[in-house]
């Protein structure tokens, strides 16, 4: 395996994932074999001069500094689990400040 | 206990810049409205909605790097920043990572204990603000406002060049005037349109490595920038001296108790996973945008102070103080070129109209070619000194023209000396005894007469007249 | 009978497919209501468009084929489905997809497996698997896909109709909900390449909310060429390698035969770094998806699965028990990749691969060539089920497809013959915004290919 248990349990908390303890052992083998799967990529020789590739345009265009906000058919109230005086409401932070 | 340490501070200090709308969609920046009004798919993160630049922005960004004198790419790149919290709506910060705006400049500044000091800027970077969370709105709920979601703000990353606080305070003063001088952010750091945290460790003195530093946050306003870090500075001497060891942690400075504690730290460290922002392609900056920014600064503090040495004949100090402030500094040449004379005006800018300003919200009331009237009404003897601040306070109250408002108010000074020379027969007369006590070599009661004269006249009479005067009666009878 | 009500009466006929998430009630009132709106001048009067469900309508919802926006209306419409509107298309309800676009089956939504129409033992194809569906039921002559890694072309071909991939930067992503932003398209499907291509020419063009979206004017429509005549058609060696299924190589070989016939001069050429696309694919893709899927957090917009009091649990529950298994494995890996330590080793390894792959079709159109042709999938459908345990034998199905993705080139495929009944497609591939030339192409293979026959 190259991807460990407590590695999978790692990277599911960065990604904010749930994972249930009988899932546990096929997704940690599951991961193991894309990953190796992917790292074949390391086998070819490294070429450092190589040009990252970004399709699309190749510069940015600017905006106007202009207020013309994009039109909402309807506010947040409309789409929000919780919304409240104008507020989306979620429960407190609990471990965060 | 603190000789034999020294403290190296960092700052990193974001900026809101000064545009109409948003970093990346059309909302507008506005402070103040009711919370979720002014938000748009983009900023409020709605899924398929994507980010469009604001070029003001980023000219602004350049203009700061410019008079930081930082080295402005012509490429650089988006990066985003990833990370959950309720106010960060896309579950990712758009920032810059490893191919910044602009790098390596730097900020002289006016240290209190080193003199001049020029502290390094390491990096420049555009990004986007989050939204605010607030924690005190529902019981055991954090409600969230996106309004400030997108609002576009330049990271300064300023080198571990500071020794003291007193010099981060003194740094981030200077650095504040010069972007209210280039007008790029109103750097008001009660809205939190300036934030500032600071990297902070010990060493003692001499080490040159250095040393485990943690990250001071929460200083929100100006007043506790020294204070924190003192705080922090102490708490790790102490900790070190005791045989402790400094962790690297984010440590939240509290005003109330002016006091430090460290973040509760989440079970996991900070992994941003910081890749290139694939809606975005390369900012890429044309010379000639470049140099429109570079036309569009105004002459910056440090040059101004020291065109006003050389042009006014000012000393530093008196330079310094006038050009602390780019309206300031624009007023008082202003009056200058009214017809003051330079030293003279500097002085009036520098006590009556500063004080007048700072008690009705900076407002510099008096019109220039006023005060240049009131200084040469001082300077040909029509006003007393005295006379000329009543002037100066009429005139900032009610406008008008000082002359006129002098007349009216009877602050003329009376250099008739027949009309002095009866006051003055009036106040030998009523002292008699004194006036003995001077003619046997009490000469010091000089000032006692003018002083009655002046008192006998209603403040009106040429103090240097009535001198002559008393002089001239005094040693003739 | 009105057209509308025509249209949905197709479309709730074609129910049995699962391939439409829009229930008909909503569908006949909201037809109704666009077909007494519609202008009449609009070049696609009158035109039904079925929209996958990760492309954003005011009509209907919009729901990824993911529980985590169950009842998801979103208050703004995707640039490309308001450019349909103005055309005077009706939008003819959210076709059901893979969830988020990951998947290769349409399998993998929450609303259900799609059925192929030609046998609903197998699987349409994905991840646009409703879109294709219906397109080759007949129940609608086009619809909008969209493509990270052959989302469109490899339905199109299980499906035996008409799908195009445009260049990246051709027609706007704003209000396509992202999946690998530097990979996604919208694409289109049609019964025919006229009816693919005259949709692709209304969507297609510049857009001030998307900076990736080139600063060109829509899509020029070709004519139907007499020939190929002038043509140089390039055979990329890599794509037709020994193990490649027996029918699929004798249904390419009739098919450049015909170009042949036609006029078209034919080449073998090389695309060295081919077989690297997929795992290329396989770190880019899920890398930007993680970030792109952090905005589902329950905070804004879709449904809590909490049961726990601190945000940061709800937080775990709601992704947790809103995506399903492979978006939560792609979240995984995309994480993993970025996560300090292996970002050299993976991401920018990937970064560097993706440049050689672009490198690799660019020195292939630098030697005259003007178009690709290789088979679309390595394999007509499959059955549903076959390849779920195995996401890699799962992956592999995008072998031919993601390198055009990865490159930003146009590609498209269509029918070009049956195996026991099941289509088989080919694929062209095109220069970057020459779409023109390789519509034109299939335009004249389109003629001589007998689709229904086997090959
Ligand atoms: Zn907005």
């Amino acid at each position: 395996m190259s991807v460990s248990r407590e590695e999978v349990l790692r990277i599911a908390q960065l990604a904010e994932l749930d994972v249930e303890k009988e899932a546990l052992p096929e997704l940690v083998d599951n991961m193991s074999r894309i990953i190796d799967y992917v790292a074949q990529l390391s086998a070819v020789p490294a070429n450092g001069t190589v040009k990252v590739f970004v399709p699309g345009p190749d510069a940015i265009r600017f905006r106007a500094d202009e207020v013309t906000p994009a039109h909402l058919a309807f506010g947040p109230a409309e789409f929000a689990p919780d919304f409240k005086e104008g507020f989306f409401v979620v429960p407190k932070l609990g471990q965060f400040e | 206990m603190s000789s034999s340490w020294e403290t190296i501070i960092g700052l990193e200090t974001h900026v809101q810049l000064r545009t109409k709308s948003k970093m990346f969609c059309g909302c507008a920046t506005a402070f103040g409205a009711p919370p979720n009004t002014q938000v748009c798919p983009v900023c409020l993160g709605l899924p398929g909605a994507l980010p469009m630049p604001n070029g003001a922005a980023i000219g602004l960004a350049v203009r700061a790097a410019l008079a930081l004198g930082c080295t402005v790419h012509p490429k650089s790149v988006f990066a985003r920043k990833n990370y959950f919290y309720p106010d960060l709506p896309k579950g990712y910060q758009i920032s810059q990572f490893d191919q910044p705006l602009a790098t390596n400049g730097t900020l002289s500044f006016l240290a209190p204990e080193r003199g001049i000091v020029t502290a390094g800027v390491v990096r420049l970077h555009l990004e986007e603000d989050a939204g605010k969370s607030i924690h005190d709105r529902f019981p055991k709920a954090t409600a969230v406002d996106l309004n400030r979601s997108g609002v576009p703000l330049i990271e300064i990353v300023g080198g571990p060049d500071l020794r003291s606080p007193a010099e981060a305070r003194a740094y981030l003063q200077t650095l504040k005037q010069l972007l209210e001088y280039i007008g790029i952010s109103d750097c008001d750091m009660e809205k939190g349109s300036l934030r500032v945290d600071a990297n902070v460790s010990v060493r003692r003195a001499g080490e040159t490595a250095l040393n485990t530093r943690t990250e001071v946050k929460n200083i929100n306003s100006f007043a506790f920038v020294e204070k924190a870090l003192t705080v922090e500075r102490d708490r790790q001497i102490a900790l070190i001296e005791s045989g402790g060891a400094v962790t690297q942690q984010t440590m939240l400075y509290d005003s109330k108790e002016n006091a430090v504690r460290p973040q509760r730290s989440k079970e996991e460290s900070h992994d941003y996973r910081y890749f290139p922002e694939p809606d975005l392609p390369p900012l890429v900056l044309t010379p000639e945008f470049v140099a429109e920014q570079q036309s569009a600064l105004p002459e910056l503090p440090a040059a101004k102070r020291d065109r006003f040495v050389a042009t006014y004949a000012l000393s530093r100090e008196h330079a310094t103080v006038v050009t602390s402030n780019r309206a300031v500094a624009d007023y008082y040449e202003n009056v200058v070129r009214a017809g003051a004379e330079p030293q003279a005006a500097a002085n009036w800018v520098m006590t009556e109209a500063l004080a007048d300003a700072k008690d009705h919200q900076e407002q510099l009331r008096v019109a220039p070619g006023a005060l240049a009237q009131i200084v040469a009404l001082v300077k040909g003897g029509t006003l007393s000194h005295q006379a000329a601040k009543k002037v100066f306070g009429e005139v900032a109250a009610k406008g008008g023209e000082p002359r006129t408002i002098a007349e009216a108010l009877g602050l003329i000074q009376v250099a008739d000396s027949n009309v002095v020379a009866g006051w003055v027969t009036d106040v030998l007369g009523a002292h008699a005894s004194e006036v003995g006590r001077y003619k046997s070599g009490e000469t010091k009661l000089m000032a006692f007469f003018v002083g009655q004269v002046m008192r006998a006249s209603k403040g009106k009479a040429d103090p240097k007249l009535a001198q002559r005067v008393l002089e001239e009666k005094l040693t003739a009878s | 009978m009105s057209d509308a009500k025509a249209v949905a009466d197709r479309l709730v006929k074609a129910k049995r497919l699962n391939a439409l998430l829009t229930p008909p009630k909503d569908l006949r009132k909201s037809l109704a209501i666009q077909e007494a709106a519609a202008r009449p001048t609009g070049v696609l009067y009158g035109m039904p468009v079925a929209v996958k469900d990760n492309i954003c309508t005011l009509e209907f919802t919009t729901t990824c084929g993911s529980r985590i926006l169950e009842g998801y209306r979103s208050p703004y419409e995707a640039t490309a489905v308001a450019k349909l509107k103005t055309a005077g298309a009706l939008i003819a309800g959210k076709t059901n997809c893979d969830e988020f676009a990951m998947g290769s089956s349409t399998e993998h939504s929450a609303y259900g497996r799609v059925l192929h129409p030609l046998d609903k033992a197998r699987v349409p194809g994905g991840s646009s698997g409703g879109s294709a569906a219906l397109v080759a039921a007949g129940a609608v002559p086009a619809a909008l896909g969209s493509e990270t890694g052959g989302s469109v072309r490899q339905p199109a071909a299980f499906c035996g109709v008409v799908g195009i991939k445009p260049t990246y930067g051709r027609v706007s992503r704003y209000g396509l909900v992202a999946f690998g932003s530097s990979l996604d398209q919208i694409g289109v499907f049609g019964r025919s390449v006229h009816d693919a291509a005259r949709v692709l020419s209304v969507i297609s063009g510049r857009d001030p909310r998307d900076s990736t979206c080139e600063d060109r004017d829509p899509l020029r429509l070709p004519t139907v060429p007499e020939s190929l005549q002038g043509f140089v058609i390039g055979l990329p060696k890599e794509y037709f390698p020994p193990e490649l299924d027996p029918a699929v190589r004798r249904a390419c070989d009739r098919a450049v035969r015909l170009m042949k016939e036609l006029g078209a001069a034919v080449r073998e050429v090389s695309l060295p770094h081919t077989p690297y696309a997929v795992p290329t694919y396989y770190v880019i893709a899920p890398a930007e998806a993680s970030s792109n899927l952090a905005r589902y957090d329950c905070v804004r917009y879709g449904p809590r699965f909490d049961g726990r009091v601190d945000l940061r649990g709800l937080y775990r529950s709601t992704r947790g028990q809103g995506f399903g298994p492979e978006v939560r494995r792609r979240i995984l890996v995309g994480t993993y990749v970025l996560s300090a330590g292996y970002y050299d080793a993976y991401y920018k390894r990937a970064q560097q691969m993706r440049a050689l792959i672009a490198q690799d079709f660019r020195n292939a159109f630098d030697r005259g060539v003007d178009l690709l042709f290789t088979p679309t999938v390595p394999s007509p459908a499959f059955k549903a089920g076959e390849k779920l345990s195995d996401p890699i034998a799962m992956y592999m199905s995008d072998i031919f497809t993601v390198t055009a993705n990865l490159a930003g080139l146009p590609a498209m495929s269509l029918p070009i013959g049956r195996i026991k009944g099941l289509p088989l497609g080919g694929q062209l591939v095109g220069q970057a915004f020459l779409e023109d030339e390789m519509i034109e192409a299939a335009y004249a293979l389109e003629r001589v290919v007998p689709a229904t026959d086997e090959a």
